[in-house]
């Protein structure tokens, strides 16, 4: 596979990017990504929801107040706009010029997770996310701190009902465990004690805040230090511990390259990672800069979002209805705002079994004869032959019609495959023979054809 | 698969003819004069097998002055029949046709033929003219007429890659690598290892048990057993295979599996030899084990290539011609010879003339041995008479 594809792949979610990082060397690419400009705009899905605090009182009066039924259906306009939240984010990594940012921003709701299910609260959710944005390159002590006092994640995380003598452990568990040292890098004490400093820390205006009644001023020991410490004093004491920088970089490797990166690697990143005060940018840089000398391709199993973004891409598809996208990634157990845990999808093999395997052939299949994805009624002059059919798109693929059959398997391969083996090259030649007309009537269905066994390979699930 | 999802227009089907469309309808009321189960085996010779030297016109002087080098000898021919011969590695195709069980359609191709074996291969898995450009298979079309709901085993492809001729609207069909690797995942299997990258590996091992109907598979598997020993070649193992779910009652209605390296330009004599011995030995190991199990007269194997190669030789070998025979073996044929010996004075560039268009050979398979009107795929060639 072509490096430049590889790593467009790697940094965003398909092989458009391949050009820039080849024209501009990548550590140019990186310093472009970087101060690529970014939406900051409120989008207008979020129009009828309520956004202050006063408004969500309003709304949950009114709640408390309505029938079921009225009940029901403010309950339906809300999740769809969820939906439409969930698309409103597929169309900027589908059109961003340089994905990395929400690549990253990707990566950090799965590390920083909070789910509409649980939050309920479109708005709380779309600022969750627009931190994570704005703050994707920037630095993980201080997005730490952003995001645990983010009312999404104090609601999510159950400190709401986190209060002086009625404490509730989980956002401070998940703060130790998950988002920053990692299992064995705490005591159960380190909890309980950590629990009482953000007890009360509740929802606020634009962000979360103490409330005077609820809060515990009682002096802690946390992580060997005592005092009275409240969430910003208890994250600087994380990150001042030997573990900080470890799990971090460890997810960092396996969200971009590894499935399984190696414990050298993961050290050697995670000194330098605190050596630069945890600063995201020279961190990424060194890795992607280092890591693309070497040859790591078909490390990592794609995630649902690369591995159709990629095909849709491929194949040229531009009016592709994002929220039929949105379902997709569902069925393939990437639901965007939607983790099945706090842990955030697992990834590697996780993301492929039988099942999501089938789908993803079907998907190829359907989208390579010009079909969508889903299916709709349709109805004809005779009621007897009414039948669901799959909805039409235009679909065309780039080859380079002055070649042979090899010089085009070549061609596609290079794009498509982290590897290629006589055993494959045997099946695409049988797909285009070597006395293949490329300027025939039919050659670009014929090119598809192949495209479409090539995108059906195991090598093609892997990066 | 499921019966009640495939119409099989043998009069089973009556409880929900009323939801059926029109066309099929009037298919559902008709009287079947199919009996019992019917499918269709296809063994496609890629390559372009070398007609003239398979069935050999071995009476014609013009074979031989034509062929100075690859022609086949008197003596060496076998089961002379009408002047006309086997070649010495078909013996068993011999025996079939003594046995009134295999027909030799003679001249089988189509007008304006194309010598590209890219583009020949897709006019015949499409059955399309041969200025008309298809994307979909005409056995894809057929099983997308015929299958209520999508059936993935519907047509079972026996290969490394998918075959045109399978490509519907729907998924009705399924490729098959290898069936005893066709299974789902246990964990024993973690411990094989199929290559230097356990991604990879994962993913392929995952690759392996991925398709819809590779339950079905798997039960007809269990339910039947290799009562045969068959040789121990490529082919043969398919042909075990597809032997082994149409007696463990698939169900599929075609089943279709490919043998390479006909494309004999040079060293001809010593590769037909060799190629044609293991097609011979599968085949008749194949009709013998249906046989046995009573099943020949519902499975009806045909045998083709794209074309044929040029009458005159070009030292060893031949190049890219047009018409060559098509062999049907089995679901009660005729066991005839049909058509005229190929006629090597009347030439069209140096290739055999053709006589019969292979898609009346489609009609007729459809027509007779399926029970469906072949002008429903847009095959408008009448079907080709007195094969069934």
């Amino acid at each position: 596979m072509n490096s430049n594809t590889l790593w467009s792949l790697r940094l965003g979610f398909s092989g458009k990017q391949s050009k820039a990082i080849e024209k501009l060397g990548l550590p140019k690419f990186l310093e472009q990504s970087y101060v690529a400009p970014f939406d900051t705009k409120i989008p207008e899905l979020l129009n009828n929801s309520p956004k202050s605090i006063e408004e969500f009182r309003a709304k949950r009066k009114e709640l408390k107040s309505s029938n079921p039924d009225t009940l029901k259906e403010l309950v339906i306009k809300e999740a769809k706009v969820s939906q439409e939240m969930k698309a409103w984010w597929i169309d900027k990594m589908i059109t961003d010029e340089f994905p990395l940012r929400e690549k990253m921003v990707c990566f950090w709701h799965n590390h920083f997770v909070c789910t509409f299910q649980k939050v309920k609260v479109n708005y709380w959710i779309y600022q969750h996310n627009q931190i994570l944005r704005e703050d994707a390159f920037g630095n993980f002590k201080s997005l730490a701190k952003k995001i645990v006092k983010s009312n999404a994640m104090v609601r999510y995380l159950d400190n709401v009902d986190n209060k002086k003598d009625k404490i509730n452990e989980n956002l401070s568990r998940e703060l130790l465990e998950l988002f920053t040292l990692g299992i064995g890098n705490y005591t159960e004490d380190d909890i309980k004690n950590g629990a009482k400093g953000l007890a009360g820390l509740n929802l606020g205006e634009d962000q979360a805040q103490y409330r005077r009644f609820i809060e515990d001023n009682d002096s802690i020991t946390y992580l060997g230090k005592t005092g009275n410490f409240k969430i910003d004093e208890m994250i600087d004491i994380i990150f001042e511990q030997k573990a900080i920088p470890y799990l971090l970089t460890r997810k960092i490797l396996k969200w971009f390259i590894y499935d399984n990166p190696s414990e050298e690697l993961v050290q050697y990143y995670g000194d330098y990672f605190r050596k630069v005060n945890f600063e995201m940018k020279p961190l990424l840089t060194k890795i992607f800069t280092e890591e693309f000398a070497k040859k790591n391709a078909g490390s990592k199993i794609k995630d649902p979002l690369v591995y159709i973004l990629q095909l849709t891409n491929e194949l040229n598809i531009e009016k592709m209805n994002s929220k039929l996208l949105v379902f997709y990634l569902k069925q393939q157990g990437m639901d965007l705002l939607n983790q099945p845990n706090v842990k955030g999808w697992n990834g590697g093999k996780e993301w492929l079994s039988s099942q999501v395997y089938l789908q993803r052939n079907n998907a190829a299949d359907l989208l390579c004869n010009g079909k969508n994805l889903t299916r709709r009624q349709m109805n004809t002059d005779n009621e007897m032959m009414n039948e669901t059919r799959n909805a039409l798109v235009n679909i065309s693929l780039q080859w380079d019609k002055k070649g042979n059959n090899k010089k085009i398997i070549a061609e596609l391969t290079d794009r498509l495959l982290f590897q290629t083996d006589e055993n494959l090259q045997k099946d695409f030649e049988t797909l285009l023979k070597y006395d293949f007309n490329p300027n025939s009537e039919g050659a670009n269905n014929a090119v598809l054809r192949l495209f479409n066994a090539i995108v059906k390979t195991p090598e093609y699930q892997l990066i | 698969m499921n019966r009640r999802n495939f119409l099989t227009l043998t009069g089973t089907f009556t409880g929900g003819t009323l939801l059926l469309p029109d066309f099929l309808h009037a298919f559902g009321a008709q009287k079947s004069l199919v009996i019992g189960e019917q499918c269709l085996v296809f063994i496609q010779l890629n390559g372009g097998n070398d007609g003239l030297n398979t069935f050999i016109p071995f009476e014609d002087a013009l074979y031989y002055d034509l062929r100075p080098k690859i022609a086949l000898s008197k003596d060496e021919v076998i089961s002379k029949n009408k002047g006309m011969a086997f070649h010495p590695a078909l013996k068993s195709f011999a025996t079939m046709q003594q046995n009134g069980d295999l027909t030799v359609i003679q001249n089988v191709g189509y007008p304006e033929p194309n010598r590209s074996h890219f583009r020949s291969q897709e006019i015949w898995q499409t059955a399309s003219s041969s200025n008309q450009y298809l994307n979909e298979g005409w056995l894809g079309r057929y099983l997308d007429l015929q299958c209520k709901e999508h059936q993935p085993t519907a047509g079972v492809n026996f290969d490394s890659i998918d075959n045109l001729s399978l490509k519907g609207n729907e998924p009705n069909s399924i490729t098959v690598k290898d069936p005893s690797r066709f299974k789902m995942r246990t964990d024993s299997d973690d411990t094989v290892k199929l290559s230097d990258n356990p991604q990879l590996d994962f993913v392929r091992k995952i690759a392996n048990s991925v398709s819809e109907g590779s339950e079905e598979i798997q039960k007809a598997l269990a339910k039947s057993t290799a009562e045969i020993a068959y040789p121990k070649t490529g082919l043969s193992k398919n042909l075990e295979w597809i032997s082994r779910l149409i007696k463990g009652n698939l169900n599929s209605k075609v089943y279709y599996t490919s043998l390479g390296g006909f494309d004999t330009h040079d060293n001809q004599l010593a590769i037909q030899q060799r190629i044609f011995t293991e097609l011979n030995d599968a085949l008749f190991t194949f009709y013998t084990d249906l046989k046995k199990a009573q099943l020949l007269q519902n499975v009806t194997i045909v045998v083709f290539s794209e074309f044929g190669r040029r009458v005159k030789d070009n030292g060893k070998g031949t190049d890219h011609g047009t018409a060559a025979p098509m062999f049907v073996i089995g679901g009660n044929n005729k066991g005839k010879i049909m058509g005229n010996n190929p006629n090597l004075s009347d030439l069209d560039n140096g290739d055999l003339k053709y006589e019969v268009d292979f898609r009346s050979v489609y009609a007729s398979l459809l027509q007779n041995k399926m029970n469906f009107d072949p002008a429903k795929i847009g095959i408008k060639n009448n079907p080709l008479n007195g094969l069934f």
